[in-house]
C-alpha cells in the first residue's frame, strides 16, 4: 500500500488539509479522530480499497500505520 | 371462524423479495393465500424465496429496479404474466453509511434511485387502470431513518423520508381510484442489510442501538405482519399513513 496516498485519504476522513496526516502518527494526537471520523474511515476503506473494515478492531489501532495494516489484513 | 387477513385470489408484487423483509413478506402473503410476483436482482436468491412460498402459481421476475427507464416495460410484462395486480410491496432498498465528508454523489444518486425513485416509477405504473384491480393497495417499506436522523446516514435517511412524503401525496391523488398507499417505518430488523451495517459499528454502538429499541431487535416477520395488515381488508380505511413498526424506537 502507498502510505502517502493512504495518509491523504485520512486527511479527507478527518476533513484536514492535505498533508496533515503523516505515517507513524498516533491517532490520539490527530485532531478530529472521533466517532464520525471512524464512520468516514470505514466508508473510505470500502470505496477506495474495496474492503469491509470491522469497526470492532478500530479501537485497537494506535497509529496511522495500524489503520493501514487493518485494511491490508482485510485484503489478505 | 373468520380471517380478516385472508388474501385469497389476490396477486401481489413484492420487490426486494430475494432477502430480508421482502422475502419474509412474500412468504407470509403466500401463506395468507396470495399469488406472489417475487422481484429481485439475484436469480439464485430469488429462487430460494419462490421455493419457500406456499401454494402454486407464483412468479419470479429477475429485475434491477435501478434501471428506472425499464420499469414501465417490465411492469407491462408482470401484468402480462400474472394478470392485473391487487397489491404492490416495495421492499427493495440499499443501505448507505457515509459521513458527508466522504459521501460521493454517485452513491447518493444510487441510493435515491433504488430506494425512492424506483418507488415513484412503480407506483406510477401500478396506478394505471390496466395494471391494477379494484381495491388495490401499495405498501412502501420506509425506515425510522426517514423520521429520526443519524450521523453518517444522510443519503439513506433522505431516500426513506422521501418515500413517506411521496406516499402521503400519492394516497390523496389515488384515493378516488380506490387505491391505498401507505408506508411502514421499521427500526433495526435482523436482515442481511442489518448484518452489513453491524460490521461498521463497535460493540458499544451496537449495544446502544439495540437498547434504543425497547422491544429489542425486530425480525423480518414482524414487518411482514404489518404489511399484510395494510394490504388485506383490515387496512381498508387506512391510506397515507406511516406505520411505525420499530419496537418503540420512535416512542422516545
Amino acid at each position: 500500500m502507498d502510505l502517502t496516498a493512504f495518509c491523504l485519504k485520512l486527511d479527507e476522513v478527518l476533513d484536514a488539509s492535505p498533508g496533515t496526516v503523516q505515517p507513524g502518527q498516533a491517532l490520539d494526537q490527530l485532531e478530529g479522530w472521533d466517532s464520525v471520523a471512524v464512520l468516514a474511515f470505514i466508508a473510505m476503506a470500502d470505496t477506495d480499497y474495496g474492503v469491509s473494515v470491522p469497526a470492532k478492531e478500530i479501537p485497537e489501532c494506535r497509529t496511522v500505520d495500524d489503520l493501514a495494516n487493518l485494511i491490508l489484513r482485510q485484503k489478505a | 371462524m373468520i380471517n380478516p387477513l385472508a388474501l385469497e385470489n389476490r396477486t401481489i408484487l413484492v420487490t426486494g423479495a430475494s432477502s430480508g423483509i421482502g422475502r419474509a413478506t412474500a412468504v407470509l402473503l403466500s401463506q395468507l393465500g396470495a399469488t406472489i410476483v417475487a422481484a429481485g436482482r439475484n436469480a439464485g436468491r430469488l429462487e430460494e424465496t419462490t421455493h419457500s412460498l406456499e401454494g402454486g402459481g407464483h412468479h419470479a421476475m429477475v429485475f434491477d429496479l435501478a434501471d428506472l427507464d425499464a420499469i414501465p416495460g417490465w411492469m407491462a410484462k408482470v401484468v402480462e404474466q400474472a394478470g392485473p395486480l391487487d397489491g404492490l410491496v416495495h421492499s427493495a432498498g440499499i443501505g448507505s453509511i457515509a459521513p458527508l465528508r466522504v459521501l460521493a454523489m454517485p452513491e447518493v444518486e444510487q441510493v435515491m434511485r433504488v430506494n425512492y425513485l424506483s418507488a415513484v416509477a412503480l407506483t406510477k405504473e401500478f396506478s394505471r387502470k390496466r395494471t391494477h384491480r379494484k381495491d388495490a393497495s401499495i405498501v412502501l417499506i420506509s425506515s425510522v431513518a426517514g423520521v429520526v436522523g443519524a450521523a453518517g446516514r444522510t443519503a439513506y435517511s433522505a431516500s426513506k423520508g422521501a418515500l413517506t412524503a411521496f406516499a402521503r401525496s400519492a394516497a390523496l391523488e389515488l384515493a378516488s381510484a380506490g387505491l391505498r398507499v401507505n408506508c411502514i417505518a421499521p427500526a433495526y430488523v435482523r436482515t442481511e442489510m442489518y448484518d452489513a451495517a453491524r460490521g461498521s459499528l463497535t460493540d458499544e454502538q451496537l449495544n446502544a442501538l439495540v437498547a434504543a429499541q425497547p422491544l429489542g431487535l425486530g425480525e423480518p416477520l414482524d414487518v411482514a405482519h404489518a404489511v399484510a395488515f395494510l394490504l388485506a381488508a383490515t387496512g381498508r380505511w387506512i391510506t397515507g399513513a406511516v406505520l411505525a413498526v420499530d419496537g418503540g424506537y420512535t416512542a422516545q
